[in-house]
């Protein structure tokens, strides 16, 4: 049988899922990269395969997330897309009249605007990572509330506390003045969750016509008072699909398969065994000019065969990069 | 004398005319990460990107020698039109030695105008001058024949980065054309040189068209704007800038001549004056003009530029979603200075042209 097969290299979790031909989840996986994407899709990728019948043929591979270029040269990538591309494709198969999707990942928070499962608009954070996963974990962790429950803690505050939402560190300190006020924890994590939907609604949706079915993902999805607080600031029902945490996956697989089927070509996927292979990304400087560009360069076996990051083209010319 | 000037775009067309009226020239570096550290250090903090690189590519040029610095001033509500009194002292506090010149429009002050003029061209004879412009004049716009050319044909390469290549060529070959008659050489041996790039063979209706627009440095220096030309060439994208030296240089000339002022700019104007209708400084005006141009023209969206804190820009871009709204035309504003992130720009620019390719796709089938 035929399968496709997306990775989503993100800054906190990696993602493989393989679909069928019907965009149906075969199998995911969901892992913490933890600063170290070759290893984590390396493990992952041995995981899957252990758990792949035998008659499954992976027929197309598509990457996206910030290690997308990286890995789509590990694994012999068809498709190496954008997150914005590969997120939005996989919520227009799974709620096809989407008009507006919310996505919170680790480490960048995204709208976008869809027409007729079209992408007509998007916006991405700029300016700091307030409102993403990062955040929240950290502060998970200060409060002492395990990640998991901290959404459905908030649901259960009493009173309403406004919290500074601009940036992470004024957050922070008016978190602290807050509890020093003798307020809950449930209701310090609730103002947290709509001052970072309010701040993501300022920053992201400014000059946008917003419309419904609004679909929420990405892992912050998991969060039941930031779910709320997205209800509560659009006045709205929001709709969080069954794999919100690995749509950017799901979509960089369908993407692939379509890739493939519409050029009718075989894929690039150089298989599970890839997994063996001597794969090596290192950086140099180099000193040829005032630019001193960190050059990346990617060994497969002791061959090069990527090159990028030199501002002059000098050394990505002499290799195709995907 | 040694004279320099800040470096943007085709810097030859700059060197050309002040070595044809007699001068040393010195042709300050390329801007590099050292460019742009040396001008964050030494600029104020919220100053535009545009004014700290331009402090560093200074700095560089009085490092190789220049003593006299040749740069136009600006009027009207943009900051632009203080730069030279910043650099000046920004210069003169950190101990570099220069002299400035700096060329406002003759319509302003005509007298000070001529004095500047007569400082440059030092003893060239009138004659001389006069030929001397219409040389440069006749260069600037075979160069930017040249450089739309490019943007085309890079769309398409065969083999990428050969065209940003040739282009690089085809700029040293123009440094050495200095009568008209060496020009018109030079401009042939530059079309023979485009004609050999091998192209891929794209079908009108999947051709894709990006408009550039915004504030004139950050969209004619692709050193400082991370080299958003060949970003979109390389994604298979033919690309228009807003700005050109040569309609640059013909507007300005004529702007206070109505009657004979027919330029393209000059409707461009009038196209976003129905969005901005009174000048705000800077190119605000244009960059909407701009858009509404390409959107007359069929481009298939724009890009728009601007450097980060840049007010006027700051006013475009907050008109744009109408703009984009009313016209049906997808805008992309990415703001630009010493903080951006090549990675997250690329991420977006690369979203920004699968949205038009599938608008695009859509509207064929």
């Amino acid at each position: 049988m035929k399968a496709y097969m997306g990775i989503d290299i993100g800054s906190v979790s990696t993602n493989i899922v393989i679909i069928d031909n019907n965009n149906e989840v075969l199998h995911s996986l969901y892992a913490r990269t933890n600063g170290q994407p070759i290893e984590t899709v390396k493990n992952g990728l041995k995981e899957i395969a252990s758990k792949l019948d035998k008659d499954i043929k992976i027929s197309a591979v598509g990457t996206t997330g910030s290690g997308r270029q990286l890995v789509g040269i590990m694994v012999g990538a068809d498709v190496v897309k954008n997150e914005i591309t590969a997120h939005a494709t996989a919520t227009a198969s799974e709620v096809p009249d989407v008009k507006t999707i919310f996505e919170i990942g680790g480490q960048d928070s995204k709208i976008i605007v869809l027409e007729d499962q079209m992408v007509t608009d998007f916006a991405m954070n700029t300016v700091c990572a307030a409102g993403t996963g990062s955040f929240l974990d950290h502060q998970a962790e200060r409060l002492g509330v395990p990640i998991e429950e901290f959404g459905s803690l908030a649901l259960t505050a009493q009173r309403n506390v406004r919290i500074a939402g601009r940036c992470t560190v004024f957050a922070e300190s008016d978190m602290i003045a807050k509890q020093q006020y003798g307020f809950s924890k449930a209701e310090i994590i609730n103002g947290l969750c709509q001052a970072l939907v309010r701040n993501y609604i300022n920053n992201l949706g400014r000059g946008k016509k917003l419309k419904p079915p609004y679909v929420f993902q990405g892992g912050v999805a998991a969060n039941e008072g930031i779910k709320a607080a997205f209800e509560k600031e659009i006045n709205h029902k929001v709709i969080v699909p069954k794999h919100y945490d690995i749509m950017g996956a799901i979509g960089s697989a369908i993407l692939a398969k379509d890739h493939i089927s519409r050029e009718g070509i075989q894929t690039n996927f150089r298989g599970f065994q890839s997994t063996d292979l001597d794969f090596t990304p290192s950086t140099f400087q180099c000193n040829d000019c005032s630019n001193f560009c960190e050059v990346i360069k990617v060994e497969l076996e002791g061959q090069i065969v990527a090159m990028w990051q030199d501002r002059c083209g000098k050394y990505s010319n002499t290799k195709e990069v995907i | 004398m040694k004279v320099a000037f800040p470096y943007m775009g085709t810097t030859v067309i700059y060197k050309k005319l002040l070595e044809l009226l007699g001068n040393q020239v010195v042709t300050p570096p390329k801007p590099s990460q050292r460019t742009i550290d040396l001008g964050v250090k030494y600029s104020p903090e919220f100053a535009c990107f545009p004014l700290k690189v331009i402090t560093g590519s200074y700095i560089e040029a009085i490092e190789k020698g220049a003593d006299t610095l040749v740069t136009s001033g600006g009027n009207g509500p943009c900051r632009a039109g203080f730069y030279e009194k910043v650099h000046r002292r920004i210069l003169e506090e950190e101990g570099f030695d220069a002299d400035f010149i700096v060329f406002n429009s003759p319509y302003l002050d005509w007298n000070n105008f001529i004095k500047n003029a007569k400082k440059i061209k030092g003893d060239t004879s009138v004659f001389k001058v006069v030929s001397s412009l219409k040389t440069v004049f006749y260069m600037i716009k075979k160069l930017d024949d040249l450089e739309k050319r490019v943007q085309k044909i890079r769309a398409y390469e065969v083999t990428k980065g050969q065209t940003t290549k040739v282009w690089e060529d085809i700029q040293s070959i123009f440094d050495k054309a200095y009568t008209k008659k060496e020009v018109q050489r030079a401009y042939i041996e530059s079309m023979v040189l485009l004609d050999k790039i091998k192209t891929k063979e794209v079908k009108e209706d999947k051709r894709l068209r990006i408009g550039i627009v915004g504030e004139i440095y950050v969209v004619m220096e692709p050193t400082i704007n991370i080299k958003m030309e060949e970003m979109l060439g390389n994604l298979g994208v033919e690309v228009e800038r807003s700005q050109y030296l040569y309609d640059w240089v013909c507007y300005s000339t004529l702007s206070k001549m109505p009657l004979i002022n027919k330029t393209h700019e000059k409707k461009i104007v009038e196209l976003g004056e129905e969005y901005i209708p009174i000048n705000i400084g800077g190119h605000a005006r244009q960059s909407v003009g701009h858009i509404v141009d390409y959107h007359n023209r069929g481009f298939d969206g724009v890009i728009h530029l601007m450097p980060f804190g840049c007010l006027p820009e700051l006013v475009t871009q907050s008109i744009i979603p109408k703009i984009s709204n009313e016209l049906d035309i997808p805008v992309l504003s990415l703001s630009l200075d010493e903080q951006t992130g090549v990675a997250n720009t690329l991420t977006r620019v690369e979203a920004f042209v699968d949205l038009i390719k599938g608008k695009k796709r859509k509207k064929i089938s």
